[in-house]
C-alpha cells in the first residue's frame, strides 16, 4: 500500500490538499478528540461510582454499564436519527405539544453533524474506558488509600491525588483504543455525511475509481494511527504498578440522598442512552415490520455472517495460542516479535487493511492465474481477493491483538513452576501443553474466541470492499438498509447482532461472579 | 506520666462477628508497644481501628497530641485523617506513581513548600536516603522502601507510630540489624508506636512493652521480661514458646499440698503462682511450665523418658522427649531438652526436675490438646 502511494503523482496529492484533505483532517482530528472526551466523560464517573460507592443496584451497574459495547455504533446512528429528526417521533410530539408550526418556532439539536456523531460514538465506545478504569480503580491497593487518609488526605482529597493519578496508565489505554475504534469506524460518520479520512479513502476508491488518491489518503489516516499507537505503547509502559492485594472490600464511599439520586441518574441514563433505547427501537421496528420474508433473508446472511465470524475466531485464536505458548515456553526477547507484530493489526482500520489486502492479494491471484496458464490448467479465478478467504484474512490480522491480549492474560495467570513440574514428572512438552496449559486457559480460550466472533460479527468496512459479489452477511446488510432509509427490514438482522454482541460480557460477568 | 494513648473497653465487630472485646490498653510518650499474638488474633484490627479505617463499636480511644485531647467513641467519629497518627504498613503502600520525596512530601501539603522542602531534606538524610530522592518507589529494594515510608510516615510528625508487622518482607539477615537500627531512631525522636508481628523475637528485640492478645482479647499486658517471668495464662506462655507442658496433678497431705509428676515432686514453695492452684480442688489436673534448663539427666533414676526427636542447634543437641509410661494420666511428649552429649534416636534416659521455681496452669479442654509445643 506504501508503495502504491508513493506513485501518486505530486499533482493529485496537491489538489487533495488544495481541496478536501485538510477538511478530512480536522473532520478525522475533531471527530477523535470529542469522542475521547465524551468517553472520558461517560466512562471514569461511571467506573467510579460503581466501584467506589454504594450506589444502589451497584451489582447490576456494574455489568449492564458494559452492554453498549454490544451495539455497532452505525445502528444507534440510524435509530437516534429516525427518533430525532424533524419528521422523528420526539419533534412530532413537541410540535403538537406546544403547537409549533415551522422547525423556524424552536431549537431542537441536529443530530446528524460531527458533534452528533460523536455523541453517539462515545455512547457505544465509552464501555472501554468504564472497563478499564473500574478494574483499575478495583485493583488498587487499599493500603494507598488508607496512607493517604492518614497523611491528612479527606475521602474526596485522596481520590484525586491518588485513586485517580494511578488509574491514569489505564484510563490513557482505554482512550487510545476508543480513539482507534473511531478512526476506523466508517458507517457512522458515512451516514451522518461527515467526511473524515476513513470515508474519503471508501469514496474515492469506490466513487471515483482512484486507487492510487484511495492509497495517500490511507497513509495519512495510517500516520495518525502510528501516532495513537505509540502513544499508546508509552502509556502502558507507565501501568507497571497494580498491586496484589485488591480492595473490594474497601468501604465504599457512602453516598448522600442527593448524590445517589445523581449517580443513579447518571448511571442509569448511560445504559439507557447506549443500549436500552436502542434495542427498544429495534423490537418495536421487529414487532412492527417482521415478516417470513424478512427471516429466511435472515437465515442466508445470518449463516454467512456466522460462518466468516467462526473461521476468524478460530484461526485467530489458534494462532495466538501458538504464539503466546511459544513465547512461554522459549522465553527470549527476540520471540516477542511475532507476538508485538501481531498486535498491531487492531490499529489498522478496517478500511485500509481491505485496501493492503486487495493489493496484496490482487497481483498474486494473477500471478496464479497465469501459472496455471502456463501449466495448462483451467485459470482457478480470483480465489485469494475474490473469495471469502480474503475477509477472513483481514478480520484476523484485525482482531488478532484481542486474542494475544485474553490469551497472553490467561497464560500470565499460571504460575511459571507448573511449566517445569511436567518435566519433573516425566511428561514431556507437547504433551504437558495439552495436559496442562490448554485446560488451564480453556476459560481464556473461550473468551478469545467470542470475542473475535462478535468483532467479526459487527465489523463493516472490510466486509464491505472484501466481499465476493452477492455475498451479503448481517452487517453489510444492515448497512444497505440503513443506507437506503429502511433499516425496518432488517431490524431483526440487527438484533441478532446485538444479540451475539451480549454473549462475550455475559460470559465474561459470569466468570467474575464465580470466582 | 500521663498516657500518650489510653484506650478503655474497645470492642469491634465486623459482619456481626465479634473482632475485639473489652481491650484495654495504655503507652506513656516515646514507649514501644510490641501487639503479638497467633493470626486471627485481631491485632491488625485493632491498628485498623486506632488509625480509623475501622469503626469501633463500643469503647473510647484517648490521644493527647500537642497538648490537645483528642477523645474517639462510637458517638464522636474521628476520620483516620484527622488523628495524628501515622502508619507504616506491611508492603509499605508508597505511592508508585510519585518520587521518594514526593511520597514524603505527601502529607505535609498543609505547610509552605519552604518548610516541605526543609522537613523532607532532614528526613532524607536522617534515613540514608538523600541520593534516592528523585527516584521511583520500584526502583529501590526493600530495605530502601521501608525506609521511606518511615520517612513518609514520620513527616507530618504525628504523635502515634503504628507499624503492620514491618519487618516481615525485610530478609531474615537484615532484620535484626534493621529493628535496632529503627529503634534506635524512634528512640531518639521520642516516638511513641504500636507494631504488630506475630514473630515473639522482634517483640524482644524492638519493644518496650509487649501485649499478647488472643482471640480478639488482650491477655497480658508488661515488659518483655515480665510477661515473660511470669507469663498469667498458659495461651501467652504457650504463644511466647516459654518452655514445654508437663502434666502434673496436685496431692495435699496434711495440708501441705505437694506436686508430682512423673519426672519429680515439686512442694509449695517451688510453685510460684501458688495462690492460682487450689489444693482442694483434686479433679482438676495441672500442668507445669517447664523451660530446658529445668530438667537435667539422673544417672542413677530408672530411666523414665526416651528420645523422639533430634536436632543440632548453637546451644548443643536439642532432644524432644516422651515418657516412657504413656499409660499414665501424667504422661507427657515432646518435652525439650538440651544437652552437649548426643544420644541416640530411641534411646532411653532418666531426667529429673532441677529449678526451683514453677509456673502451674490448670488444663483446660483446648490446653490440653497444646501440650506438645515445646
Amino acid at each position: 500500500m506504501l508503495f502504491a502511494s508513493i506513485n501518486v503523482s505530486n499533482e493529485l496529492f496537491s489538489h487533495l490538499w488544495a481541496t478536501v484533505l485538510p477538511e478530512y483532517i480536522r473532520n478525522t482530528l475533531v471527530l477523535g478528540i470529542l469522542v475521547a472526551v465524551l468517553s472520558l466523560c461517560f466512562g471514569v464517573p461511571a467506573a467510579a461510582i460503581v466501584s467506589q460507592t454504594n450506589i444502589v443496584m451497584a451489582k447490576q451497574l456494574r455489568w449492564l454499564l458494559m452492554l453498549p459495547l454490544a451495539m455497532p455504533a452505525y445502528l444507534v446512528a440510524y435509530l437516534y436519527t429516525d427518533l430525532f429528526d424533524y419528521a422523528g417521533p420526539v419533534q412530532r410530539l413537541l410540535r403538537t405539544w406546544f403547537d409549533w408550526q415551522s422547525p423556524n418556532d424552536y431549537y431542537f439539536f441536529d443530530i446528524r453533524t460531527i458533534g452528533g456523531a460523536a455523541i453517539v460514538i462515545a455512547l457505544v465506545l465509552f464501555p472501554y474506558v468504564y472497563m478499564l478504569t473500574r478494574t483499575a480503580f478495583e485493583q488498587q491497593d487499599r493500603n494507598l488509600l488508607r496512607a493517604s487518609r492518614l497523611l491528612g488526605c479527606t475521602e474526596r482529597q485522596s481520590f484525586y491525588q491518588v485513586a485517580l493519578p494511578l488509574a491514569r496508565p489505564a484510563i490513557a489505554v482505554s482512550l487510545i483504543l476508543v480513539v482507534m475504534e473511531t478512526l476506523a469506524d466508517f458507517a457512522t460518520v458515512q451516514y451522518f455525511a461527515v467526511n473524515t479520512l476513513t470515508t474519503a479513502i471508501y469514496d474515492t476508491w469506490l466513487g471515483y475509481s482512484d486507487f492510487a488518491a484511495a492509497n495517500a489518503l490511507a497513509s495519512v489516516l495510517m500516520l495518525f494511527i502510528l501516532f495513537v499507537v505509540v502513544a499508546e505503547q508509552r502509556a502502558r509502559a507507565g501501568q507497571r504498578h497494580q498491586s496484589s492485594r485488591p480492595n473490594t472490600q474497601q468501604q465504599r464511599k457512602q453516598l448522600s440522598v442527593a448524590q445517589q439520586i445523581f449517580a443513579s441518574i447518571f448511571c442509569w441514563l448511560l445504559v439507557f442512552a447506549g443500549f436500552l433505547l436502542p434495542v427498544i427501537l429495534l423490537l418495536v421496528m421487529v414487532f412492527d415490520y417482521a415478516d417470513y420474508q424478512q427471516f429466511l433473508a435472515l437465515i442466508e446472511t445470518g449463516k454467512n455472517s456466522i460462518e466468516i465470524a467462526t473461521y476468524s475466531a478460530t484461526i485467530a485464536v489458534l494462532i495466538a495460542l501458538i504464539l503466546a505458548l511459544f513465547q512461554r515456553l522459549h522465553q527470549s526477547r527476540t520471540k516477542m516479535i511475532p507476538l508485538q507484530i501481531t498486535g498491531f493489526g487492531y490499529a489498522i482500520p478496517g478500511t485500509v487493511l481491505a485496501m493492503a489486502m486487495l493489493a496484496t492479494f490482487g497481483p498474486l491471484d494473477h500471478m496464479i492465474n497465469d501459472l496455471a496458464k502456463a501449466f495448462d490448467f483451467q485459470a482457478p479465478g480470483l480465489i485469494l481477493s475474490g473469495t471469502v478467504f480474503a475477509i477472513v484474512f483481514a478480520f484476523v490480522v484485525r482482531f488478532s491483538a484481542i486474542a494475544n491480549g485474553t490469551i497472553n492474560a490467561g497464560i500470565g495467570q499460571i504460575p511459571k513452576s507448573l511449566d517445569l513440574a511436567p518435566a519433573s514428572l516425566g511428561v514431556s512438552t507437547l504433551p504437558a501443553i495439552f495436559r496442562v496449559h490448554i485446560p488451564l486457559l480453556k476459560s481464556s480460550i473461550l473468551v478469545a474466541w467470542l470475542l473475535v466472533f462478535v468483532e467479526a460479527m459487527k465489523e463493516l468496512p472490510a466486509v464491505l470492499l472484501l466481499r465476493p459479489f452477492n455475498f451479503e452477511t448481517l452487517s453489510t446488510q444492515i448497512y444497505q438498509l440503513i443506507s437506503d432509509e429502511r433499516l425496518e427490514q432488517g431490524a431483526l438482522g440487527a438484533i441478532l447482532i446485538v444479540l451475539f454482541g451480549l454473549l462475550p460480557i455475559i460470559f465474561l460477568n459470569r466468570q467474575k461472579g464465580s470466582q | 506520666m500521663k498516657p500518650l494513648i489510653k484506650i478503655e473497653n474497645l470492642a469491634v465487630e465486623l459482619q456481626s462477628k465479634v473482632i475485639l472485646s473489652q481491650i484495654e490498653l495504655s503507652l506513656a510518650t516515646g514507649e514501644i508497644l510490641g501487639l503479638v499474638g497467633p493470626s486471627g488474633c485481631g491485632k491488625t484490627t485493632l491498628l485498623n481501628t486506632l488509625a480509623g479505617f475501622i469503626e469501633q463499636n463500643a469503647g473510647t480511644i484517648e490521644i493527647s497530641s500537642n497538648d490537645k485531647l483528642i477523645k474517639i467513641s462510637c458517638e464522636q467519629m474521628l476520620p483516620a485523617e484527622q488523628r495524628n497518627i501515622g502508619m507504616i504498613f506491611q508492603d509499605y503502600a508508597l505511592f508508585p506513581h510519585l518520587t521518594v520525596s514526593e511520597n514524603i512530601c505527601f502529607g505535609l501539603k498543609k505547610i509552605a513548600k519552604v518548610e516541605q522542602e526543609k522537613r523532607c531534606q532532614e528526613l532524607l538524610s536522617l534515613l540514608e536516603l538523600s541520593e534516592f530522592a528523585r527516584r521511583y518507589p520500584h526502583q529501590l529494594s526493600g530495605g530502601q522502601q521501608q525506609r521511606v515510608a518511615i520517612a513518609r510516615a514520620l513527616a507530618p510528625q504525628p504523635s502515634l507510630l503504628l507499624l503492620d508487622e514491618p519487618f516481615s518482607n525485610i530478609d531474615a539477615r537484615l532484620r535484626h540489624e534493621l529493628m535496632l537500627e529503627i529503634r534506635q531512631l524512634l528512640k531518639r525522636l521520642g516516638m511513641t508506636a504500636i507494631f504488630v508481628t506475630h514473630n515473639k523475637d522482634e517483640v524482644f528485640t524492638f519493644a518496650d512493652k509487649i501485649a499478647v492478645m488472643h482471640q480478639g482479647q488482650v491477655w497480658q499486658v508488661g515488659t518483655p521480661a515480665e510477661v515473660c517471668q511470669q507469663p498469667n495464662s498458659w495461651q501467652v506462655a504457650d504463644f511466647l514458646q516459654l518452655g514445654s507442658w508437663l502434666p502434673v496433678a496436685i496431692s495435699s497431705v496434711e495440708n501441705n499440698p505437694s506436686v508430682v509428676s512423673l519426672i519429680g515432686t515439686l512442694t509449695a514453695k517451688n510453685i510460684i503462682n501458688a495462690s492460682t492452684c487450689k489444693s482442694e480442688d483434686f479433679i482438676v489436673h495441672y500442668q507445669a511450665l517447664v523451660k530446658p534448663n529445668d530438667i537435667e539427666l539422673a544417672a542413677q533414676d530408672a530411666n523414665n523418658v526416651i528420645v523422639e526427636h533430634i536436632s543440632v542447634t548453637e546451644q548443643g543437641y536439642h532432644y524432644l522427649l516422651s515418657s516412657i509410661e504413656q499409660q499414665s494420666p501424667l504422661a507427657f511428649s515432646h518435652v525439650s531438652f538440651y544437652s552437649q552429649e548426643l544420644f541416640a534416636l530411641g534411646c532411653e534416659l532418666a531426667i529429673h526436675l532441677k529449678a526451683e521455681q514453677f509456673l502451674l496452669y490448670p488444663v483446660s479442654a483446648t490446653s490440653s490438646s497444646n501440650t506438645d509445643a515445646q
